[in-house]
């Protein structure tokens, strides 16, 4: 069942186009991640979901009803705000409950949801703390419960987690994760990082300026990009990109070089090319079905478990990824192994995946 | 070194800015002879207590519970026409709330005693002036609102949007948001531009004096006048009026002090 369906929406700030023809179906009780850098219109987006801003054309459907032109209380959805935007007047326990005291519920109801939301997220014996009083981590597990507490239709999550140190982030990924799967229900989550939203969603929508690039699981995208564009956003360290020509024969010839790669596959002579390779597809030993070019070591970088070693290949930077430590140094000339059967082709001038 | 000639000069500024008021206390304590003594004394040798005879021979309740009362009713409507005002000026922005911004900061140029005639003869024509304590309220409040406006404004600046947004979708109405997290959030900028329009009301003089023609509606910065005879000035009854007069507008300020300040830099840091 469809539970958020947003059909040919579009969204002007006067002059500015900031949604353009979006259409997105998500399903009952699916994480859903929309990723893009800053000033795609993700947070737009969401803020559209959650009635915050006003659409300029098309439908936006929650739970199969319309709610275009309807205010933010009457969408059942409820959003944590990248600054968790808590009440600083009221008390862990009044922030939490304000949604239900608004409408009025018995007391004992009230007083045992937010028990039992308090419970979930450890926040038991902070009830009655002030916002100020408490820790980033702690503020934006308050900022959850707020969400919780009301049992919504839909969560939106606007950046949450981009105001904590490293490690707390981490987790409460993982806390984040596990709470959808017990509530169950439908999550849209906005973040700029392509990371969370890999680990987090069932379902990524990767915006540009306004436009969704593409869409699909986390592994799709990565597997399959549409364009150069998803390409280099999804996956760290990024996708290598080489400028690369089709000759008459159906090979690819290396610009700035005269490497050759043989391609089992029919491409017109004189197309221009990226062939983007995947730091991880890169090899300094030989594989099975690879090529190999000279390169020379310009630097590496080791994080203990992986290395990345940085090569120029035909006067371009290309990172490879090497689990272990291998034995070079930087200015070593080595060869690089490409394992053609992972290879990637965009169209230069259209940036498509051909 | 340095620190300590900036806190001599900070004292001394301040010794500066505040003898008026010591000048004033001492006059009131002063004997006639006493204050036109020369050189001039700086303690009262033989201290004069006729505090209890001024309030009394003045009749100053009257005079300061029609200041009150003007006070009061310019507060009151000023923060009931001027807080919402102030809200909505924070929120929208576009070139009619800068056009409107402008007026109101204009307004705020215009002296009384230039506003007073075409106020004076608007009131008498539609008779106002009947009830001319009123007269005063309405004319004062117009003067205090812009003020009122402008300082209340950045208190709800001040309010991050995404407070009320979250409120938006936590279920509350536009109006629920203002009155359960905007209005207790800017309370402290409120009450201390209240204040601030409260003490001015109280110090008014042009409209009252213009638009109140009866001695026992008058209020008690017009009530100063009394003491002004054409050949006798009696200065020691006038200092003692003043000093009963500013001194309650003293202890309020102290008493709230602390507040002001924190309301008028309130959220400059976080």
């Amino acid at each position: 069942m469809l539970q958020i369906e947003i059909d040919h929406l579009n969204k002007h700030y006067g002059g500015f186009h900031a949604l353009k023809d979006v259409n997105i179906s998500i399903k009952q009780g699916s994480f859903v991640a929309l990723v893009g850098p800053s000033g795609c219109g993700k947070s737009t987006l969401l803020r559209t979901l959650a009635g915050l801003e006003k659409t300029s054309s098309g439908d936006v459907r929650i739970a199969g009803r319309s709610v275009i032109g309807k205010p933010p209380r009457e969408r059942d959805v409820a959003m944590v705000f990248q600054s968790y935007a808590l009440y600083p007047h009221m008390d862990v326990e009044h922030n939490m409950n304000y949604s239900m005291r608004l409408k009025r519920r018995p007391k004992e109801e009230i007083s045992e949801r937010t028990r039992t939301a308090a419970e979930t997220l450890g926040l038991g014996n902070l009830l009655d703390r002030l916002p100020k009083a408490l820790s980033g981590g702690q503020r934006q597990r308050v900022a959850m419960g707020r969400a919780i507490v009301r049992n919504p239709k839909v969560f939106l999550f606007d950046e949450p987690l981009s105001n904590l140190d490293a490690a707390l982030r981490v987790h409460m990924r993982s806390e984040i994760r596990k709470l959808h799967e017990r509530l169950n229900a439908t999550s849209v989550y906005v973040t700029h990082d392509q990371v969370e939203a890999m680990t987090m969603a069932d379902h990524v929508v990767v915006m540009r300026a306004g436009v969704v690039e593409q869409q699909g699981s986390p592994l799709d995208l990565y597997d399959r990009p549409a364009n150069r564009f998803v390409a280099g956003f999804i996956g760290s360290p990024a996708m290598n990109f080489l400028p690369a020509t089709a000759t008459e024969n159906g090979a690819l010839v290396l610009d700035n070089d005269s490497t050759q790669i043989g391609l089992n596959r029919h491409i017109a002579a004189g197309c221009k090319f990226w062939i983007g390779m995947r730091p991880e597809h890169l090899s300094l030993k030989p594989c099975v079905n690879d090529m190999a070019i000279d390169a020379t070591v310009t630097g590496i970088e080791s994080t203990g478990s992986m290395t990345f070693v940085v090569l120029e290949v035909a006067s371009q930077p290309v990172v490879l990824a090497h689990s272990g430590r291998p034995e070079t140094r930087r200015g070593d000339q080595v060869r690089l192994h490409i394992s053609l059967d992972n290879l990637h082709l965009f169209d230069r001038e259209t940036e498509l995946a051909a | 070194m340095k620190r300590y000639v900036l806190l001599i000069l900070g004292l001394a500024m301040t010794a500066i800015y505040l003898f008026p008021l010591y000048w004033m206390y001492l006059t009131a304590l002063k004997s006639s002879t006493e204050i036109f003594q020369y050189p001039p004394t700086f303690w009262p040798s033989d201290t004069q207590w006729n505090f209890l005879e001024v309030w009394k021979s003045r009749d100053m309740g009257r005079y300061i519970w029609n200041s009150l009362l003007i006070a009061t009713g310019v507060t009151i409507l000023a923060t009931t026409l001027g807080t919402g005002c102030a809200y909505v000026l924070s929120r929208v922005r576009n070139v009619w709330i800068e056009i409107a911004l402008f007026a109101i900061l204009m307004m705020q140029v215009l002296p009384s005693s230039l506003m007073v005639t075409p106020i004076f003869v608007m009131f008498n024509q539609i008779g106002l002036l009947a009830s001319p304590r009123i007269a005063v309220i309405l004319a004062q409040t117009a003067k205090v609102l812009p003020l009122y406006i402008v300082l209340c404004r950045a208190t709800f600046v001040q309010v991050p949007r995404e407070l009320e947004e979250a409120a938006l979708v936590d279920g509350s109405s536009r109006i629920g948001a203002f009155f359960h997290i905007m209005l207790p959030l800017a309370r402290n900028g409120i009450l201390v531009t209240s204040v601030l329009i409260f003490l001015q009301s109280f110090g008014e003089y042009v409209y009252a004096r213009s638009l109140i023609a009866k001695n026992e509606l008058q209020t008690a910065t017009v009530g100063l006048q009394t003491f002004m005879g054409p050949n006798a000035n009696d200065w020691n009854g006038i200092m003692t009026y003043a000093a009963i007069y500013v001194t309650p507008i003293l202890i309020v300020f102290m008493l709230l002090q602390r507040r002001i300040v924190s309301g008028l830099t309130a959220g400059a840091l976080k």
